[in-house]
């Protein structure tokens, strides 16, 4: 029994700490918190919905559409209104971002309407003696892990990754060495923005989605970010599958009523004890 | 007085003389409701109102009520207990409306209850099925569909029959699946069903693999799931992934809608759902609604619909036999009343509590409800026990 759940609770965690990686690197960069990041990942959710119903696309393909469209909404949103509100006090971004994803779920009530959709592609699990592996969520877990370790390689090795690194560590420093910040800005919150977006992609297949869908995926990856130390990015991964490992947990101890209770309790705990997060905050 | 006696020899002189009606020549019967149109429960609302204007048409193709025209007056109260509660104000005082009718769920029904009560206008609300509602010593407010507590009756009691021993009972942890969830544990005990586990979970909630792992090894034979939709679709898919195989699993509400089996497809199939009401029930008058219902909106009616319309019947029952629109005549009317209608049977207690109404179980086969509960309303076979998920 403990086994199923912490292999439910790891495959649940792997997914948070993608969605999470999108949010941190958008605060890191930017000191935004991009309350919209689960509304953009409900319209991952739905891209992924739609081109399933209408091409009978593969799901799992169509992160290949969804990805790089909402790399271009979310630089957009970033050109457009983010960048008047970076410098701005932090409260100022967080009112920005809270109305841009009140007015997306609200289009995405007009436009999709309130009705329940789901992509029948993959039901039922992989059998293996006593544990059962959720095929979905297996699949899922996989492109997360290898979504994510794709976005790290590419933070750590490559010349662009690092000027994200370099804007997130001191922004002046990183001017002063002759990095446009204003297009690392934009970058980032494509690359965030994308991130949530294959999170839509691959909650899709696993359970049914609607508009309002995302919020509640907003206020995990800020808990991740938090458990994880925020704008340190290998923290993202430890505090996903922390999250995941402890909803589960405290559902199977506990009841499910307080899974989520739990989960924010330790929220308080870590701001009021570690400030920095598990692992040191800024890397 | 006076003038009101000359109205009706003049209506009489008008109906011997031209051969009019007396249902044209009276001023119409304004009946008041405020219904969700828009917001939350924009859709059962909807229905609710096209069940009250079904109603209307063919009472006033049999002559009218008291012979005159019955007009409905609806308002949109965008499934907000305020709003209610300011038009149900408003229609009884500024549209003069001479009797009302109830508006949709148990929430609002509950917060407009008081103004019926103090303006002593009888209310029958078709669809209130929560029971609190009705025992707080009102005395004008009438039920018509089946209390929250017997949702699940028909699952506990085909598994009963068939000897399973043990039940797990889950729901979600808001007011009408508790009081769902509160009935069923009882009658599970009544009739011998050992419950082996009892849990709810919050609303909104989407991953119940840890619930469903408990479930898992308490091994029951019966699932029973206090729900509303997205819950009964996400459990019925992570009963599939975890592997978790009862012999039977039911659901209340959102099991017996369409868009379940669409959102599902075949991993619908044996789960069970309970319902108010389904147009394949052979109660009296059922064809002649469903037809005139198809005509008008060109789509099917959901129960909401045809409890509205049987609710609003009802009250035209309890009118026609005290002969009169007086609250205290038609409340004792109402109060004795049995009547069968197109939605089933009505009959209340003294607090105007429905006590005929039967749920009916539904069963998802090869992509249809089939009725299986109960036994002489089943419009078919139930296919018992549910195989496990290796086998479908």
């Amino acid at each position: 029994m403990l086994g199923q759940v912490v292999i439910s609770g790891l495959l649940a965690g792997a997914l948070y700490a993608m969605v999470a990686l999108g949010l941190g690197l958008i605060f890191g960069v930017m000191r935004v918190l991009n309350v919209s990041h689960g509304p953009l990942l409900m319209l991952g959710a739905y891209t992924t919905f739609w081109l399933f119903q209408w091409l009978g696309l593969n799901p799992y393909l169509s992160l290949l559409v969804t990805m790089p469209l909402l790399f271009l909404v979310g630089m957009a949103l970033q050109r457009l209104f983010v960048r008047r509100v970076v410098d701005a006090p932090e409260l100022s971004s967080l009112l920005l971002t809270f109305g841009v994803s009140i007015a997306i779920v609200n289009l995405a009530q007009l436009a999709f309407t309130a009705d329940l959709r789901s992509v029948e592609y993959l039901t039922g699990s992989f059998v293996w003696g006593p544990f059962a592996f959720s095929k979905s969520r297996v699949i899922a877990c996989a492109f997360a892990i290898v979504i994510t370790t794709a976005a790290f390689l590419f933070l750590r090795k490559t010349r662009l990754g690092k000027a994200v690194r370099a804007v997130s560590q001191s922004r002046e420093v990183a001017q002063v060495c002759g990095i446009d910040v204003g297009r690392i800005h934009m970058l980032a919150f494509g690359i965030g923005s994308a991130l949530a977006a294959a999170g839509g992609s691959l909650v899709a297949v696993m359970v049914a989605i609607q508009p309002e869908m995302g919020q509640v995926y907003t206020f995990k990856s800020f808990l991740v970010i938090v458990l994880g130390g925020a704008g340190n990015y290998p923290g993202a991964l430890l505090g996903g599958l922390l999250l995941g490992l402890i909803e589960q947990l405290s559902s199977l101890f506990l009841t499910t009523q307080v899974n989520e209770a739990v989960a924010y309790v330790l929220l308080v705990l870590v701001l009021l004890v570690r400030p920095t997060g598990l692992l040191k905050g800024r890397a | 007085m006076t003038i009101s006696l000359w109205k009706l020899a003049g209506a009489a002189a008008v109906t011997v003389l031209f051969g009019i009606s007396e249902v044209e020549a009276q001023a119409p019967l304004k009946i008041g409701a405020s219904l969700s149109l828009t917001g939350t429960y924009a859709k059962p609302g909807t229905y609710q109102k096209e069940g009250y204007e079904i109603c209307a048409d063919e009472l006033n193709a049999k002559g009218g009520l008291l012979g005159r025209k019955v007009e409905f007056v609806m308002y949109d109260d965008q499934s907000s207990t305020q709003t209610a509660q300011r038009l149900y104000e408003k229609l009884i005082t500024e549209d003069k409306v001479e009797a009302v009718m109830g508006p949709y769920s148990s929430a609002i029904t509950e917060s407009v209850a008081g103004i019926s009560e103090k303006y002593k206008k009888v209310m029958v609300s078709p669809l209130a099925a929560t029971t609190s509602i009705f025992r707080q010593g009102r005395k004008y407010i009438f039920m018509v569909i089946s209390p929250a507590e017997f949702y699940l009756e028909g699952l506990v009691d085909m598994g009963a029959k068939r000897g399973l021993k043990t039940i797990a009972i889950v729901n979600e942890d808001t007011l009408f699946p508790k009081a769902t969830v509160v009935g069923t544990e009882e009658l599970a005990k009544k009739r011998g069903l050992q419950v082996v586990l009892r849990e709810a979970y919050p609303k909104g909630n989407t991953d119940f693999s840890a619930l469903l792992v408990k479930i898992k090894a308490v091994n029951p034979d019966i699932i029973a799931a206090a729900t509303y939709f997205d819950d009964a679709v996400a459990i019925t898919r992570q009963m599939k992934e975890l592997n978790v195989n009862p012999k039977m699993f039911g659901v209340t509400v959102g099991g017996d809608i369409p868009e379940f089996y669409t959102l599902l497809k075949q991993n619908a199939e044996y789960v069970y759902g309970s319902t108010q009401w389904d147009e394949v029930l052979p109660y009296p008058g059922q064809k002649e609604f469903l037809s005139a219902y198809q005509k008008k909106f060109k789509h099917e009616p959901s129960y909401h619909a045809a409890a509205g319309y049987a609710g609003c019947l009802i009250y035209a029952e309890g009118v026609k036999r005290a002969k009169s629109l007086d609250a205290d005549l038609v409340r004792a009317e109402l109060l004795k009343l049995k009547i069968r209608t197109a939605f089933g049977d009505y009959t209340v207690d003294q607090d105007g509590f429905q006590t005929a109404h039967k749920m009916v179980m539904i069963q998802w086969q090869d992509g249809k409800r089939v009725v299986v509960w109960p036994d002489d309303l089943a419009s078919g076979k139930l296919r018992f026990p549910t195989p496990p998920w290796s086998q479908r």
